[in-house]
This record gives C-alpha cells, sequence and structure tokens, in this order.
C-alpha cells in the first residue's frame, strides 16, 4: 500500500490550533483612543526608543514609515487593534513632526509622492500609445554615427579587386621555400 | 488598501484637521489628542533647563 506523504495541513486544522498563543488574538489591552496615544508617546520617551526614532530620522527614513513600524510593534504586542493604530497615527506622526523641529532635525515626511509621473496630455498620450507627427523631434546624429568609420580597424579596405592567386598561395604557405627565397634575391 | 497606505491615509486625514468622528461617538467623550492640541503643543517652549542650587 502507498503512503501518501502530504506536507499539507489537514483541512480544518486551524480550529485545532490554540491562538491564544499570539498577542494580537486576545483582545487588546487598550481601547481608548487617547489611552493609545498616551501609551505610544511614553514608550517615544523611553531612551532606548527615543535614540532609534532620532537615528531613524537622521537617516532620512520618512516619519510615515517611523510611524507604521511602531504601529505594527504595538499591534504585534496585543497593545491596541489595527483600527485603533490607524486612527493614533496621525497624533503620533505630529508627535514625532514636534520632536525632530524642536531638535533641529531634518526629516523626511514620507507624504509626497515622489515616485509619482504627474498626469500631463503628453504622459497621457504615451501611455495610450497616440504619436502626434507634429511633436515627433528631428532626429539627431548620435555620436557613434558621428565617428569616421574609415578611421577605425575593422574598416572597409578601399580596394575591392580580390588578390591575385600568387599573393593567396603565399597567404596560405602554399609556395615552396626555393621560390620564396628567390623572389627575395 | 496596505497597512502603510492606511496609516498614511490616517496622517494626512488628521493634517487636514479632520477628527474621528464615528469613534468619538462611539465613546461618547471628546478626544484630547486633536489637531488643534497638537499644533497647540508645537508653540509651546521647550521645558527650561532646571539651574542647580549652589547650596
Amino acid at each position: 500500500m502507498v503512503e501518501l506523504m502530504a506536507d499539507a495541513p489537514i483541512p480544518g486544522e486551524n480550529y485545532l490550533s490554540d491562538t491564544r498563543n499570539y498577542p494580537w488574538h486576545r483582545p487588546p489591552e487598550i481601547v481608548d483612543y487617547d489611552e493609545a496615544v498616551d501609551y505610544l508617546i511614553g514608550r517615544l520617551g523611553e531612551p532606548e526608543h527615543s535614540e532609534l526614532i532620532y537615528s531613524l530620522i537622521k537617516l532620512k527614513q520618512p516619519l510615515t514609515s517611523i510611524v507604521a513600524g511602531l504601529m505594527m510593534q504595538s499591534i504585534g504586542r496585543g497593545k491596541f487593534a489595527i483600527d485603533l493604530a490607524i486612527l493614533a497615527a496621525g497624533p503620533i506622526y505630529r508627535y514625532l513632526e514636534i520632536l525632530a523641529d524642536q531638535n533641529g532635525m531634518e526629516y523626511e515626511t514620507g507624504l509626497e509622492n515622489k515616485g509619482r509621473i504627474p498626469i500631463t496630455p503628453t504622459t497621457l498620450k504615451a501611455a495610450i500609445g497616440i504619436v502626434d507627427d507634429e511633436e515627433l523631434e528631428p532626429e539627431t546624429e548620435t555620436p557613434n554615427a558621428i565617428i569616421d568609420a574609415s578611421q577605425g580597424l575593422m574598416e572597409r579596405p578601399e580596394t575591392t579587386e580580390p588578390t591575385s592567386a600568387d599573393d593567396q598561395a603565399m597567404m596560405l604557405g602554399l609556395l615552396d621555400d626555393e621560390a620564396e627565397n628567390a623572389d627575395a634575391l | 488598501m496596505k497597512f502603510d497606505d492606511a496609516i498614511k491615509k490616517s496622517i494626512k486625514a488628521f493634517l487636514d484637521g479632520k477628527l474621528p468622528e464615528g469613534l468619538i461617538e462611539a465613546q461618547g467623550k471628546d478626544i484630547i489628542y486633536t489637531p488643534e492640541y497638537m499644533d497647540d503643543l508645537a508653540e509651546m517652549p521647550e521645558e527650561p533647563e532646571m539651574e542647580e542650587d549652589d547650596g
């Protein structure tokens, strides 16, 4: 009898696992908005956290990413739920801004759309594939075209006449040594 | 929507002065950390350093 060695979960196995092991599966500790903000501001005041935050700001990490990291950490610890974390992100971001300003630090907000290409008629036409004849720019000579081709090592010979039969035989080593010596004399 | 995008959207809404109305209604009380409160906090002078007593 062939034993099937399937390495896959049994249907319904998730109902048997003890999900209470994970903090985010238990009811959150904080459910109040102000309490959540208080907790996060308190954490930012701790030396090890503030050092890390200041270092990240100096490394030009966007403030939005720092806030998202803080929130993820707190959600992972079961402090508060995801929806409350998203709501508390605003005041925490503003608090980080204030800290950075008070310490004279330059920072990246992370709210700018740096990677976004602005929508203009030209970009829209390019995206759709419409090409106007009027907008076509005149072709410019590329640097390779400017270089004189006759000056290269692989240039084409000026004369197109074939080499004589004697020369070809000499190049191929078919001529006798005596004949070569006679020619040399 | 990804978590980071939701965080950015929430931050932008907060900076625009919008409050979580649904949350305030559900809690049945006003919240402390409003955009105005944070603006006031930003304008507050830093805490002056305490002078050490010579005696």
